[in-house]
């Protein structure tokens, strides 16, 4: 890089300047947020006010303000659900199952990238893990019920052929978390491992060199070097799956819900699509979508406080 | 990768281990791929009932010429490929200085823009409002309704914003300041060629959105000149997504006969038109791949 | 707290400008814009000079409306054309919604599918003009159906006494839901000469299929009943018809021979139909799969020659193969409960093909251009295309007709889904048997002659009248049914796979009860005795 020789710079960052200084000096950062801000306030502040539907009783041609006040109609329909207790420890299992299984594993297949020589196998492996990402839910449900059908499904004849009985898959409402868990692990680990393997690159080979002399093998390079340089990213990953605790798809738990296994499968969100399909019930869903978001913004900002006093790593 | 070195015996173990574990995930996430391909040329009765189960049987072509001789796919191929570029391109110019900007500590206010960015991803005001500010924005059966609303993600601008805070030295930051360096020129010299890595995974993660969007082009497009492949792709399968319910609803005639016989070409198409839509985008993987190699950043910094 | 306050700040200002910008955007009227156009009462074309109209209507991703053959003849005929803002189908309903939220409303809905709480909704608010003026005075066609079938009538009357939609008109089509079939090859093998008639023969037949090899392939993997659930239902395609068995016409809301109305999950019947089904589970006479396979699943298995009886539209289409008049037509059986099985018919209206929205400057010629597809030209051009290239007049005067070779060879409905809007969307409409006349093969004739014999001649009807709630009712009904209808459909699961015992019955329908079930019987009761009273 070229450095100006001219001491221009107007603020020495040897002291702690004012704070007048402060913004003067990095005017340029304000500019390097304008678009940002401008995008999130256009497209995400703007459209706000529709969120006091779920207060109200929304009729599309009266308009969302012309709607007639409904107080918390909605909320107390959705909390005198029958199934509402149902619905929330559904969600909450289902979603730190996935956690549970799904975010340690695209950090250990990115580490063991990370740990073999670059060629042809590396491409591979890295190129096929991330294939599945694409294939849409229709077709990845439809796969599913395929492999697991009792009469014919790949994994049922194979478990079979070793000699177990194979469980219902399908319809055991036991099985239905480890199905969709499991599946969604299959398609989306080697998506995962994308910003970790971007994160590892950020190490320094001066580390490993140092830490080469001094004897430390590799699994100890591993954990001492590596991982520590990738722990940030970790951290904030972390912060933001659980500020999405409460958001689990419907599409593809839909598609394999039934009758039979719907007292583990059912969750918030597909409960209200299924309200949805009846009569577009905006308000209801709204007021649903409000109470999620209460939540997670409950979970983030508790787990953002847990890792800002344990770690240097946090959201702010 | 560290090539000087003899390496010890348990170092070699680990090795193999590291091999044995990425093998078999290799087995295990290949083989259902290996299954669309083949059940994309296959007979959808061979698929169905479970007899095809690794290679092709009953070979037919048929599905494949259904999506091809569509001739609006095309079409639909140039427009995906158009709203992924500017889209990306758009992205880019919008989360990396922002999140350069976040990232950095001496940012007064940080923790406000913070707030202010991360609250949109709780709470939002729904479809019709969003809809009616594109629509005042004139927006409507435009490109840039597909882009404009999808400017930037909080998501991705938390993710950069990690990366720049934790991969680029405060120390490189400092020394430049005190060689007088501006924060434009800091930010366009020094940190974006040494932030390869993290700008491949944006355009990475952006690229993928909109090359897989349907939903905007659905509500915001209405001339079908415009739509995206996604969306072409969509309604071909329609007519099999509507069939499942074709027993429900007590319905015309005309329309249950219609899915009813529709539902038959779009079993056979579903495989092809997963292999259609995502070969494109697999392919261009490997190609940046190269950004995520350990070293390349510091690399660039001592060239 | 501050991040709080400055959030709250912003919001209101968003959502103040958002509303304004909203506010000023819409509301033209229509009137101040249109000039005055003479609308002729009757012939073509139906205005001098020509005008444009926009339209919205649901597409099924086969041909651009623009390049449809019927829609530039009828533009050249009646001088009305217009501009189409098509969605595709699956999706036509979110569309739908957003331009009733936005105001941007095009002149005419077609095909719309516009419920009844839309239209009613809709309607007292003035976006959707009341046409029963315009009938009486623009739509001949249309207004002498309405003589000559009151309840059409009826059934398209809000209840402020407003028609606010064109219907679909099908009295030609009967089935309530595709029919079952019975496996044509395995009676054979079997040696059955005559069809079930009661649940205990139907048990038998059932029975034999699963034991006596019918497919000859020397393994037991015969099938003898199998069914496909939708995130919708459970195996409805194959309830409707076993539920007839025991007196019960309908899954949700039925009205008895008293005019009673009745909620079907709560009756005796159902209770009856539900222990039938166990016995056919836990003998293994209803597929195990039936809760969980995919519609595709189910049609490999027809395909392989396993099924002894199905749901579909014919049932050459589940088991493969070209027509055939060799797997009859199930016919409804009965239980000992009942002297007659119930049979479901379609009650062949459909509300809310078509609306006129206060936008629109021409209502008159709207009017008019929708009358003609009431018409048997008007509904021949829209059903069947243009004469002369998919058919030809064999004797116009009788109205015979005769098949034209495909152009290019290939499947004809494909071919007549490019000329035509009116393939696989609820098109304002009406078929009349005359459409068809010539045009019928011998597979048409022997399906006809099968839903004549079983079900028409047998007391087929419908089950409960097209009809409007109030918008009271109707969402009251929509917040009762979220939590009902999930409990129905988890329960009836569960007996029929024995998960719950049918001992479970009592506190089951007190749980119904509690969920609303009384309500939503009222609600219907009520609403059936305005419609019956009008």
């Amino acid at each position: 890089m070229k450095a100006s020789k001219s001491p221009g710079a107007e603020l020495p960052l040897l002291k702690k300047p004012s704070r007048r200084a402060q913004v003067l000096g990095n005017w340029e950062l304000y500019l390097f947020m304008l678009p940002a801000v401008l995008y999130f306030l256009i497209f995400h502040y703007a459209p706000m006010y529709g969120i006091q539907i779920a207060f109200k009783n929304f009729v599309p041609s009266r308009g969302i303000t012309g709607s007639e006040w409904v107080g918390f109609d909605h909320f107390e329909r959705f909390f005198n659900s029958y199934y509402f207790w149902d619905l929330i420890w559904n969600t909450f299992s289902i979603s730190f199952y996935e956690l549970a299984i799904g975010f340690p594993l695209p950090i250990l297949l990115a580490l063991a990238f990370n740990e073999v020589r670059n060629g042809k196998f590396k491409k591979t492996v890295q190129t096929v893990t991330y294939a599945p990402h694409f294939i849409s839910v229709i077709v990845m449900a439809g796969m599913i019920i395929t492999f697991l059908s009792p009469s014919n499904g790949m994994i049922v004849m194979l478990i079979e052929a070793l000699g177990f009985n194979a469980p219902q898959f399908l319809t055991d409402p036991a099985w239905f978390k480890t199905m969709y868990v499991l599946s969604g692990v299959w398609q989306s680990t080697g998506w995962g491992t994308i910003i970790y393997l971007a994160a590892l690159s950020g190490v320094d080979p001066q580390q490993h060199e140092a830490a080469i002399v001094d004897g430390a093998s590799r699994f100890k390079r591993v954990l001492h070097i590596n991982l520590p340089s990738i722990l940030p990213t970790i951290t904030i990953m972390l912060i933001l799956n659980m500020g999405n605790i409460l958001t689990v798809g419907y599409e593809k738990i839909l598609l394999l819900q039934n009758s039979l296994n719907l007292e583990s499968s059912d969750v918030i969100s597909t409960y209200v699509y299924r309200a949805g399909l009846v009569d577009a019930q905006y308000s209801f869903s709204t007021a649903v979508g409000l109470f999620n978001s209460i939540i997670n913004v409950i979970l983030l900002v508790t787990v953002n406080w847990i890792a800002r006093r344990t770690s240097e790593n946090s959201l702010w | 990768m560290i090539t000087v070195t003899q390496e010890s015996k348990g170092d070699k173990v680990f090795l193999i281990c590291t091999y044995i574990y990425l093998s078999v995930a290799l087995l295990i996430v290949l083989y259902p791929l290996i299954y669309i391909l083949s059940a994309s040329i296959s007979s959808p009765q061979a698929v169905n009932s479970g007899q095809m189960w690794l290679f092709p049987k009953d070979v037919t072509w048929a599905g494949y010429e259904l999506v091809f001789n569509n001739p609006k796919i095309w079409n639909g191929y140039l427009n995906t490929i158009i709203y992924t570029f500017v889209g990306t391109l758009l992205n880019l110019a919008v989360t990396l200085p922002a999140a350069y900007a976040l990232s950095r500590s001496d940012f007064f206010g940080r923790g406000w823009f913070m707030a202010f960015i991360l609250l949109t991803m709780f709470f939002s005001g729904g479809l019709v409002p969003t809809y009616l500010v594109v629509k005042n924005l004139g927006l409507i059966d435009t490109m840039g309704a597909l882009i404009l609303p999808a400017a930037a993600s909080v998501w991705n601008i938390v993710v950069a914003r990690t990366f720049f805070q934790s991969a680029i030295p405060k120390e490189l930051q400092e020394a430049a300041h005190i060689d007088g360096c501006t924060n434009l020129k800091l930010f366009w010299r020094i940190v974006l060629p040494l932030s390869a890595p993290i700008i491949a995974v944006m355009a990475l993660f952006y690229g993928v959105g909109h090359w897989n969007s349907y939903f905007p082009s659905l509500i915001y497009l209405n001339s079908e000149d415009k739509y995206p492949l996604q969306m072409v792709l969509r309604q071909i399968l329609v007519l099999q997504e509507m069939s499942a319910e074709t027993t429900g609803a007590a319905i015309s005639g005309d329309i249950a006969q219609a899915m009813n016989s529709k539902a038959e070409t779009a079993s056979l198409i579903k495989y092809g038109v997963i292999v259609v839509s995502t070969l494109p985008i697999i392919a261009v993987y490997p190609f940046l791949q190269r950004y995520f190699v350990q070293g390349v950043m510091v690399g660039s910094v001592k060239g | 707290m501050n991040i709080r306050s400055k959030a709250w700040k912003l919001l209101m200002v968003g959502g103040l400008g958002a509303s304004l910008l909203a506010g000023c955007g819409g509301s033209d009227e229509a009137a101040n814009s249109a000039e005055k156009v003479t609308v002729s009462k009757e012939g073509f074309p139906i205005v001098e000079t020509p005008i444009k109209l926009t339209m919205m209507a649901p597409d099924v991703g086969i041909q651009n409306w623009e390049d449809m053959v019927v829609l530039q003849e009828m533009a050249k005929k009646s001088n009305v054309s217009f501009e189409y803002k098509n969605a595709p189908k699956e999706s036509f309903d979110t569309k739908k919604n957003l331009v009733f939220a936005s105001e941007d409303y095009p002149d005419v809905f077609y095909a719309a599918g516009l419920t009844p709480s839309e239209q009613l909704k809709y309607g007292e608010q003035g976006v959707l003009i009341p046409l029963e003026g315009l009938i009486d005075e623009y739509a001949p066609n249309f207004k002498a159906l309405l003589d000559e079938y009151p309840d059409v009538r009826k059934s398209i009357t809000a209840p402020d006494g407003h028609i606010y939609s064109l219907p679909v008109v099908e009295f030609s089509q009967h089935w309530y839901r595709n029919p079952m079939w019975y496996n044509g090859e395995f009676l054979e093998a079997l040696g059955i000469d005559k069809l079930p008639e009661t649940t205990e023969e139907l048990y038998d037949y059932l029975k034999r299929v699963k034991e006596e090899d019918p497919n000859g392939n020397g393994k037991a993997d015969e099938i003898p009943i199998s069914s496909v659930t939708t995130s919708a239902a459970n195996v409805r395609d194959i309830r409707t018809w076993l539920l007839g068995a025991f007196g019960i016409y309908e899954e949700e809301i039925y009205v008895d021979d008293s005019d009673v109305v009745h909620f079907t999950p709560v009756e005796e019947g159902y209770k009856q139909y539900l222990e039938y089904m166990n016995r056919l589970w836990t003998d293994g006479l209803l597929d195990p799969e039936s809760f969980s396979q995919t519609g595709e699943q189910k049609k490999a298995k027809g395909q392989n020659n396993q099924l002894g009886l199905f749901s579909d539209w014919h049932a050459y289409m589940t088991k493969g193969g070209e027509p055939s008049d060799k797997d009859p037509m199930f016919l409804p059986v009965r239980s000992e409960y009942v002297d007659k099985a119930a049979i479901a018919k379609n009650r062949g209206i459909t509300t809310g093909a078509f609306a006129i929205t206060k936008t629109n400057p021409y209502p008159e010629a709207s009017m008019r251009w929708v009358d003609y597809l009431y018409s048997y030209e008007g509904a021949l051009l829209f059903n069947k295309g243009p004469e002369g290239t998919l058919w030809e007049y064999e004797n116009e005067a009788d109205r015979t007709k005769k098949a034209l070779p495909v152009p290019g060879g290939g499947d004809s409905e494909e071919y007549r889904s490019t000329l035509t809007p009116n393939y696989g969307i609820p098109a304002p409409t009406v078929s009349m048997d005359d459409i068809t006349k010539g045009l019928k093969n011998d597979f048409d004739l022997w399906v006809e002659k099968e839903t004549k014999t079983k079900l028409l001649d047998n007391g087929a009807r419908a089950p409960f009248p097209a009809l409007f709630l109030t918008v009271e009712e109707q969402s009251e009904i929509n917040s009762l049914n979220s939590d009902l209808s999930t409990y129905v459909k988890q329960m009836e699961a569960k007996f029929i796979t024995g998960a719950e015992p049918i001992s479970g019955w009592g506190a089951y329908v007190e749980t119904l009860n509690k969920m609303g079930a009384n309500r939503v019987k009222e609600i219907n009761q009520a609403a059936y005795d305005r419609w019956k009273a009008s």
